[in-house]
């Protein structure tokens, strides 16, 4: 019984689901909107899905359909502040995934749209997940993955995480 | 609403350690300084309500639609 997982049963907006604890993702500063909701796990619903819905351990309703955006496009840069960096406790880029939300239109799956604006980033080693809202606007809040808004972005300059000065200004 | 009144180079502070500085008015624009801790994210309002929306919508989804999405995007995985 010792090698055992500690595993929890939740209450999930697809059913009763069986956590693995040590998987669970820890979001100090909650979801925007969520702010009391710390506690995730994310839950791959078919194998040839891109999408995922990253769960709530605690609040059953508080499912999030999100995705991984590079199955969509290749140029994705999230911009993370110094701020965010230590939140997430990042040493270096290569620790944290992305993953973005996803609204299916009801009874409109063609419309189906990422949400560029909001990016949610995952420590994967320490399992620290953190929201962070883009102010650069090159990127929409509403990218169509399928027709004629689906097209690839025009690629922008790269922008190394956390490159910025103590005194930074921005201008809108 | 607490509503204070301050001139360019006056500044509040928010407990011990939020400083918000007026650096100048020019017109309708207003130069804020923010001096808080580095572990403290700082949004701008709209880009704020704009994810807190998109997060509402993400909430919305039925099993028939997430089902036909994920079919219309293996049908153009193969396309490619």
């Amino acid at each position: 019984m010792a090698d055992r997982k500690e595993e929890k049963v939740i209450q999930t907006r697809l059913g009763t689901l069986a956590v693995d604890m040590e998987r669970v993702i820890t979001f100090p500063r909650g979801l925007i909107g969520f702010e009391d909701c710390k506690q995730f796990s994310l839950v791959q619903l078919r194998e040839d899905s891109p999408f995922l819905i990253l769960q709530s351990i605690t609040h059953p309703e508080l499912g999030l359909l999100v995705a991984d955006p590079f199955s969509f496009m290749r140029d994705y840069n999230v911009k993370l502040g110094n701020a965010e960096q230590k939140i997430l406790q990042l040493e270096s880029a290569e620790q944290v995934a992305v993953l973005v939300t996803v609204n299916i239109p009801q009874g409109r799956p063609e419309l189906t749209a990422l949400n560029l604006t909001g990016p949610i980033m995952v420590n994967y080693q320490a399992r620290i997940g953190l929201q962070v809202p883009q102010v650069d606007t090159k990127y929409p809040s509403r990218y169509y993955i399928h027709g004629e808004n689906g097209e690839m972005p025009k690629p922008g300059a790269p922008r190394p995480a956390g490159a910025e000065g103590k005194d930074r200004e921005e201008e809108s | 609403m607490l509503i204070l009144t301050r001139r360019p180079g006056e500044s509040i502070y928010l407990g011990d350690d939020i400083k918000i500085t007026v650096l100048s008015v020019q017109g309708k624009q207003i130069k804020i300084g923010l001096e808080v801790p580095d572990d403290l994210p700082v949004y701008r309002e709209e880009v704020y309500l704009r994810v807190q929306e998109q997060n509402r919508l993400a909430l919305q989804l039925s099993d028939q639609d997430l089902f036909a999405a994920t079919q219309l995007w293996q049908t153009e995985k193969k396309k490619k």
